[in-house]
């Protein structure tokens, strides 16, 4: 009887293995809750689909992930569990986390002048990575999309003058003040680290090193980034994942760019992601900037643009409603997908009705 | 008088409009691209990166100003889109690279 007892610490070490879920080929999946909560967030994120007037919320994927096991997974539209959906500007925060992979590399400072990665900022001396990842290059960038397109930098950027060399053209932007100084969100800044890398990795790794850096590690089979003429990563909006392949980028910050037994991204790194940038200043996003992610909060302690989600929240956004929100207190990770043509989405809203939801709670 | 006073007018808003073309000349000169390209490269991803059907990206990627012509080449995976008198192909260079303008 008791030469069963040597067993019981290699127990509770396999217990322990198993006290934490990862992905493997596939997500490990735990129930959806049913009930009010639940009709409650599908009447939100679900509303009868308008594919005339393309007016209205139009969720395309919504998926929950809690504590590493898939709880919630609904499609419509088009797009399915297979399809590699275009994420826009959440291309932005998964350039920064592929950054995170090279800053445990040591090939790079924060403090680093972009200059010395990017010879085109000659003009822009003081210019250092930091101020890039905070969108706040000074640079003279007109964000703007479809509604005044004549001005627009990121349009010209995308689609004519720009479209051969983006960053290239995004250092031909004169300066409105030094940098460092002001929030002003940019996706020329985001491109601009996209060339960066090219030197940062090499010239020899860059074309493989999302996949080699990133996706692979991650068991991300199926992801496209597209690049301009020149080779550069479009970092500002161009990469396309599955809904179940961006979750895994979202569980990796939830558990602080660690994937499995091996810390792929260091914690300093994670940190700097989420941490605001000093100088932002209230209404001047929907969000905080932290390091290249969005923030729900902010040096200013009043600050919440999400009230009812906790403030450790923390997303990437994209363009049309694209999504990837992480609640590390909850542990939650959220993929919503969209086609919303109109501003009518509202990102509390939804998290509101998740952590309902799935956090049995109303927080405040 | 009053058409002395109607001239001057519009000859100020005439420079006005001049001094603004100026200005904004190289913006101005891109403009009419905007949409062909736009709907070529947006075309092509939703397409050849998405995988989804021609008619659901036919409709994802209008926009309110119209196209005049519009040529898919399935074998070549590349799309050419003509509108405000310009034109612009984008085709799909891999499954890595997805689509590009041409």
């Amino acid at each position: 009887m008791f030469k069963g007892w040597f067993l019981i610490p290699l127990l509770l070490l396999t217990l322990g293995a198993h006290a934490e879920d990862w992905p493997g080929e596939q997500w490990p999946t735990g129930p959806t809750p049913s009930g009010a909560a639940i009709e409650a967030l599908e009447s939100y994120a679900f509303a009868p689909r308008d594919d005339a007037t393309r007016q209205g919320i139009r969720t395309d994927a919504l998926l929950v992930i809690q504590d590493g096991r898939l709880v919630y997974e609904r499609y419509a539209g088009p797009t399915s569990a297979e399809t590699p959906h275009l994420t826009w500007s959440i291309s932005k925060s998964l350039l920064a986390t592929v950054f995170g992979v090279a800053y445990g590399e040591q090939l790079f400072g924060l403090q680093d002048p972009v200059v010395r990665y990017y010879p085109a900022l000659e003009k822009h001396p003081d210019m250092t990575l930091a101020d890039l990842f905070h969108w706040a290059s000074g640079l003279d960038w007109q964000e703007d999309y479809e509604y005044a397109p004549l001005n627009s930098s990121v349009v010209a950027m995308l689609y004519t003058r720009g479209r051969r060399d983006m960053a290239a053209f995004a250092a031909q932007h004169e300066s409105f003040g030094p940098p460092g100084q002001v929030f002003r969100y940019s996706s020329g800044d985001s491109n601009l680290l996209a060339a960066a890398l090219k030197t940062i990795v090499g010239p020899v790794r860059y074309p493989d090193y999302l996949w080699t850096a990133l996706f692979e590690p991650l068991g991300i089979r199926h992801a496209t980034w597209e690049t301009d003429a020149s080779g550069t990563f479009v970092g500002s909006s161009y990469a396309y994942l599955t809904a179940r392949d961006l979750a895994r980028v979202g569980l990796l910050m939830q558990r602080d760019g660690r994937w499995g037994e091996r810390q792929l991204i260091p914690k300093a790194w994670v940190a700097f992601n989420r941490e605001p940038f000093v100088h932002f200043q209230a209404g001047q996003d929907e969000a905080v900037p932290g390091g290249h992610w969005w923030l729900n909060r902010a040096a200013d302690p009043a600050i919440h643009p999400w009230p009812d989600a906790p403030p450790d929240t923390f997303a990437a956004l994209g363009h049309w409603g694209q999504a990837l929100y992480i609640i590390p207190s909850a542990k939650l990770v959220i993929v919503r997908y969209g086609d919303d043509r109109d501003g009518r989405y509202r990102h509390n809203e939804l998290l509101k009705r998740v952590m309902a939801a799935f956090a049995g709670q109303v927080q405040r | 008088m009053r058409r002395k006073w109607l001239l001057a007018l519009v000859s100020v808003l005439l420079v006005a409009l001049l001094g603004w073309v100026w200005l904004e000349r190289v913006a101005l000169r891109a403009f009419p691209d905007i949409i062909s390209a736009y709907t070529a490269k947006e075309y092509c991803s939703c397409r050849y990166v998405m995988e989804q059907p021609a008619d659901y990206c036919r409709g994802y990627v209008k926009q309110a100003v119209p196209i005049s012509e519009f040529l898919e080449t399935v074998e070549a995976k590349r799309v050419t889109v003509s509108g405000l008198g310009r034109s612009h192909s984008a085709r799909w260079v891999g499954a890595r690279q997805g689509c590009r303008l041409e």
